[in-house]
C-alpha cells in the first residue's frame, strides 16, 4: 500500500517536471521563432545540435569533450594541493591554540579577497600558463577547506576526547583517532564547497586569459558574437558541474555512512 | 587565568602577522630579491593606497569612485536576488505543486556557476549595470533558494503537529513556525549570496567594463602595476568582510537561533 504510494508520488513528479522543462523549451522555442528575440538568442534545438557537432567535430581548435578536459585537469591538480594544505592546515588551527593564534589573523586578511581578485596578480606573477590558473584554484580550495576542517577539529566531542585521555591515549593519538575522523563530515562539506568554488574559478581564469577550456569557448564566443557557441559552452559548464557535484557526494555517502548528515 | 592566556595568544597573532609584514619587507625592500615592478613592497603599496584616493591616473577614477560604483551594482543585483530568491525557496520547500513545478527548471540552473552567464549577458546587454546586475541576481538567487528551501525542509513535524492541535491555520503554521526554524539557515543564504555576488562582479568587471575595482586591478595589469593590484585586492577583501560583518550583526538581532552568537 505505502509502496504503491509511493510510487504514484514519484510518477507524479516526473510528469510534473516534464511539463516544467518542456513547457520551458517550448516557450524558448516559440519566443526565439515569433519574436525578435530570435535575432538575438538561437533556439534550444539549434544550441543541442552545436553541442553534438561540437562534440563530434571542433570548436576552435579541440573538440567540447576536449575543452572541458582542459578546465577539468586544471581544476583536478589545484583542488588536489588545495585541499590537502587547507584540511591540515585546518584541523591543525582547529586543534591547537598555538596554531590559531599564529596562522588565523593571516588566513582571515587572505580569505575575504575573492580568489577571482587574484586573476591581475597571479598572471603578472605567473605568467599567462597554467601555473597561474592551477595558483588561482588552490586558492579557490584552499580556503574553503580550511575553514571547514577547522569548525570539524573544534566541534569534537570533548567528552569522547576525555575518555581517550583517562585512558591513556597520547596528545598525537587523540589526534589522528579522534579529532581527524571526527571531522570528516564536516571536511567534506568545505570539500563540496571548494570543488564548486573551483569550477567557478577556473571559468573566470579561463575567460580572462587562455587559449582552451570552456571558460575560453564561452568568451571566445562573446568575442565572435556567437551566441550558439555561448549557449552550448554553459550547457557543457552545467553538465560539468552536476557530475562533480554527484561524484562529491558519491565520495561522501561510502565515506561518512556512519553520519546521518551524509545522507 | 584564562585572561592571560587570552592576551598571549593575542600576542602571539600579532607577532606573526608583523612577522610576516617584516618579511615581506626585509625580502623586496633590503635584500631585493624581486623586483618592486614584480611584487611591490609593504611601503610602495601603502604609497599607492594614500595616492590612489586623490589621484585618478591610470585608470581614471580614484579609489573610493571605483569602490562605490562596485558596491552600487553589487547591492542591486543582490537586493534583487534576495527579494527573489527567499521567497521563492520558501515557496518550493512549503507547498507540493511549487515544488513540483520549480524544482525541475532549478536543478537546470543551478550547476551553472553564475560566472558562465557573463559572456552570454555582455552580448545581449553591452557591458553596463543591467548585464552585471543579472549576473549578480543568478549567483544570489541560487544561494539564497537552496538555503531557505532547506532551512524550511528542517522544521520538525511534531512542532507542525502541535500547530495542528490547537488549529493553526497554513498559513499560520508557516508564519509562526515554519520561517523561524529556517530562519538561520536564511541567513546563512544571505550571506553565502552575498560572498557570491562580490566575487561574480569581480569577475564581470574583469571582462568588461569601464568602473569599479576589477576594472581597476585588471587596468594595472596591462600597465603593470602590481602595487595598484594589491591596494585594489585589500579594498575587495575588506569591503566583502565588512558587508559580511554587517549582515552578522542583522543576523544577530532577527534570528537568535543557532548561528548566531
Amino acid at each position: 500500500m505505502t509502496n504503491g504510494k509511493k510510487l504514484s508520488e514519484k510518477s507524479i513528479g516526473a510528469v510534473c517536471a516534464v511539463v516544467s522543462i518542456g513547457a520551458f523549451i517550448i516557450l524558448w522555442y516559440w519566443g526565439t521563432q515569433a519574436t525578435q528575440l530570435g535575432l538575438l538568442i538561437p533556439g534550444p534545438f539549434d544550441v543541442l545540435k552545436a553541442v553534438g557537432t561540437g562534440i563530434v567535430g571542433k570548436v576552435g581548435r579541440h573538440s567540447i569533450l576536449a575543452h572541458a578536459g582542459y578546465s577539468l585537469l586544471r581544476v583536478m591538480i589545484g583542488f588536489i594541493i588545495g585541499s590537502l594544505v587547507g584540511v591540515v592546515l585546518g584541523l591543525l588551527m582547529g586543534w591547537y591554540r598555538i596554531a590559531e593564534a599564529i596562522f588565523n589573523p593571516l588566513f582571515r586578511i587572505i580569505r575575504p579577497i575573492p580568489p577571482i581578485a587574484w586573476i591581475p596578480i597571479s598572471i603578472i606573477w605567473f605568467g599567462l600558463g597554467e601555473d597561474a590558473k592551477i595558483f588561482l584554484i588552490f586558492l579557490a580550495s584552499f580556503s574553503n577547506t580550511t575553514l571547514n576542517s577547522m569548525a570539524g577539529a573544534r566541534s569534537v566531542d570533548p567528552e569522547i576526547v576525555n575518555a581517550a585521555r583517562m585512558l591513556g591515549a597520547s596528545e598525537r593519538k587523540i589526534f589522528t583517532t579522534i579529532v581527524l575522523p571526527a571531522s570528516v563530515p564536516n571536511i567534506f562539506a568545505g570539500l563540496q564547497v571548494a570543488i564548486s568554488s573551483s569550477w567557478a574559478t577556473v571559468l573566470a581564469a579561463e575567460m580572462v586569459r587562455s587559449s582552451e577550456g570552456l571558460g575560453w569557448m564561452i568568451v571566445a564566443g562573446m568575442n565572435n558574437n556567437d551566441m550558439i557557441q555561448i549557449l552550448s559552452g554553459i550547457v557543457m559548464i552545467g553538465v560539468v558541474g552536476y557530475i562533480l557535484a554527484i561524484i562529491m557526494r558519491r565520495a561522501e555517502d561510502v565515506l561518512c555512512r556512519w553520519n546521518k548528515s551524509g545522507k | 587565568m584564562k585572561q592571560k592566556n587570552k592576551m598571549k595568544y593575542f600576542c602571539i597573532s600579532v607577532v606573526s602577522v608583523c612577522t610576516v609584514i617584516l618579511i615581506w619587507f626585509l625580502c623586496i625592500n633590503v635584500f631585493h630579491m624581486k623586483s618592486e615592478t614584480v611584487f611591490p613592497g609593504p611601503v610602495k603599496v601603502f604609497n599607492t593606497f594614500l595616492d590612489k584616493l586623490h589621484t585618478k591616473a591610470p585608470d581614471g577614477a580614484t579609489l573610493q569612485a571605483h569602490l562605490w560604483s562596485s558596491i552600487k551594482v553589487a547591492l542591486l543585483g543582490y537586493a534583487l536576488g534576495a527579494l527573489v530568491g527567499v521567497p521563492l525557496g520558501i515557496a518550493m520547500a512549503w507547498n507540493k505543486w511549487v515544488d513540483r513545478f520549480v524544482r525541475p527548471l532549478f536543478d537546470l540552473v543551478r550547476p551553472i556557476p553564475g560566472l558562465a552567464w557573463i559572456p552570454m549577458f555582455i552580448l545581449l546587454f553591452g557591458i553596463g549595470i543591467t548585464s552585471k546586475a543579472l549576473v549578480i541576481f543568478l549567483g544570489a538567487l541560487i544561494a539564497c533558494i537552496v538555503n531557505s528551501y532547506t532551512g524550511i525542509r528542517q522544521t520538525k513535524e511534531t512542532h507542525l503537529w502541535v500547530g495542528d492541535v490547537f488549529g493553526a491555520s497554513d498559513s499560520q503554521k508557516l508564519f509562526k513556525i515554519a520561517i523561524p526554524t529556517a530562519l538561520p539557515m536564511i541567513f546563512t543564504g544571505l550571506r553565502v549570496a552575498l560572498g557570491t555576488s562580490w566575487t561574480a562582479l569581480v569577475a564581470a568587471e574583469l571582462l568588461a567594463s569601464t568602473k569599479g575595482l576589477g576594472y581597476m586591478i585588471q587596468q594595472a595589469r596591462a600597465i603593470s602595476r602590481p602595487d595598484i593590484i594589491i591596494v585594489g585586492m585589500l579594498a575587495i577583501g575588506a569591503v566583502g568582510a565588512i558587508f559580511d560583518a554587517l549582515l552578522h550583526l542583522v543576523e544577530i538581532h532577527v534570528a537568535k537561533g543557532m548561528n548566531a552568537k
